[in-house]
């Protein structure tokens, strides 16, 4: 029962900031993931430092009311901890799983207000709930996606942010930066590669990807 | 007929390489090289999405508190037995409970209620089969047990106010089953087992046995224990019966008639 190994570390500071490009040393994944799934508290509080926020996005800029979503926040986490060993890190990252489990909370919470919407008309049946929100398999794709951006090589990462944050082609790139321009391919190559791979392993959608990817990969 | 060179494509769905007949024709008959422009595509379009994402608020102190209670109420609960070795059906519940309690030391780390997919006594379910109130009984000898033996120190507890213990329903394949309990602080535990795979999800609801009314309290995902608020005014005396149902993506959220799981709320 290893758990000593965490002697020494400030068990409530905040560690990593997850969908973020602010380069902080991440204490390595698997040893989180590994500690989280043993039961070992301190993994629970570093999880939450890196997801919360997260989550908390994923929860706010899908449901209008704000304590709706600090609520979902919270019993997401909550199951999370107490379904822990039913995380399978061969299936797709924490992050993904936290945010699956996010993802149907604010689903539910959609269709109850739907409900209630509903109720209050009477009159008709909506096709499809008024939604306010971005769709939350759309937020969770972005999250995703960030995340992968965030832990990218530092080289890739910085190609990538200027192709997408300014707009800059290959050419561009390597005329700012100095790289040359095959180097800037291949690091765009290799980080497109990177995000698309993460994107299709924990992504939200659960249904077939935008037309007809062939399903062996 | 070869692909596209992957570059191509990349630089194709970054919208900067102009796509030129050649491009065009190939596209128009590879659907491989078209699903995969479509995909990086999206993932560009994400990527770019992905810039308001890097600095976003920490939650409020309050949520982590709330997580913190939380999940001291669930270990404040007595674990759930562990499967029992087949052995005949006169053995002793003192007997059942130190079994459990030697199969749950590879739980160390001091967290109750480490769910696990199948764990689920079925002892303790053909106990409440036979006398409803039994489950209740057992539940409660277990909460004075963790306080006065195992526990390593006293958490706050969790109050059940009610529980149910789940059965199969109808022609749902018998060894499913689940327990729900309902504490003070409002919400539904759920433990289930055995669940069959649907091709949906699966959704809680609470009903009235009387009129039949029920409403939602909300949809499972795979784990074996769910944690669920309930509306605060909630008529549970009322809407005693919880029913776990099987949906379908059907853009309709009505009770879909397909119950696989049901139990009465007594306490």
């Amino acid at each position: 029962m290893a758990v000593g190994a965490t002697v020494g570390h400030a068990p409530w500071k905040a560690s990593c900031p997850v969908t973020a490009a602010r380069r902080e040393p991440d204490p390595p994944e698997d040893d989180l993931v590994a500690r989280f799934r043993a039961g070992e508290e301190l993994a629970l509080r570093q999880a939450y430092d890196r997801y919360g926020r997260a989550v908390l996005h994923l929860a706010t800029s899908t449901l209008a009311n704000r304590s709706d979503a600090e609520d979902v926040t919270q019993t997401t986490f909550v199951a999370a901890w107490l379904g822990r060993d039913t995380f399978d890190p061969d299936k797709g990252s924490l992050v993904g799983w936290l945010l699956g489990i996010a993802r149907r909370k604010v689903i539910d919470r959609l269709r109850a207000s739907a409900r209630e919407t509903r109720v209050v008309e009477t009159v008709r049946q909506l096709p499809e709930p008024a939604r306010t929100g971005p769709d939350p398999d759309t937020v969770v794709d972005r999250l995703v996606v960030a995340d992968e951006l965030a832990r990218l090589p530092d080289d890739q990462r910085r190609m990538l942010e200027l192709a997408f944050f300014d707009d800059l082609t290959h050419q561009q790139i390597a005329a700012t930066t100095g790289v040359p321009l095959g180097t800037v391919k291949s690091h765009i190559r290799r980080g497109m590669a990177s995000l698309k791979r993460r994107w299709e392993v924990d992504g939200a959608a659960p249904g077939p990807r935008p037309a007809g990817l062939p399903g062996a990969r | 007929m070869p692909h596209l060179d992957h570059d191509r494509l990349v630089f194709l769905a970054l919208g900067e390489t102009e796509a030129d007949a050649a491009d065009s024709t190939h596209l128009g008959t590879c659907a491989h090289c078209r699903a995969e422009v479509e995909s990086l595509q999206h993932v560009a379009g994400l990527g770019a999405d992905a810039q308001g994402l890097h600095d976003l608020p920490d939650p409020p102190e309050h949520v982590w508190q709330g997580i913190v209670a939380e999940i001291r109420a669930a270990e404040a609960l007595p674990t759930l037995p562990g499967p029992r070795p087949e052995r005949s059906p006169g053995g002793h519940a003192s007997d059942e409970r130190r079994v459990d309690r030697s199969g749950d030391a590879d739980g160390a780390g001091g967290v109750v209620l480490a769910p696990r997919r199948g764990r689920w006594s079925r002892w303790a379910v053909t106990a409440a089969t036979a006398v409803a109130a039994a489950v209740v009984g057992v539940v409660g000898t277990l909460v004075v047990l963790d306080g006065t033996g195992s526990a390593p120190e006293p958490a706050p507890r969790q109050v059940v106010l009610a529980s149910a213990a789940l059965k199969a329903y109808g022609e749902t394949p018998p060894d499913a089953n689940g327990e729900a309990r309902v504490f003070d602080n409002g919400r539904l535990h759920l433990h289930l087992a055995n669940l069959p795979d649907v091709p949906g999800y699966y959704e809680v609801w609470l009903i009235n046995p009387r009129n039949m009314e029920m409403f939602s309290v909300g949809v499972l995902g795979d784990a074996t224990d769910e944690l669920l608020p309930l509306p605060p005014n909630a008529d549970l005396e009322a809407y005693s019966v919880v029913d776990v149902s099987a949906e379908a993506y059907d853009n309709n959220t009505a009770h879909s008639g397909r119950s696989l799981l049901r139990g009465t709320l007594t306490g």
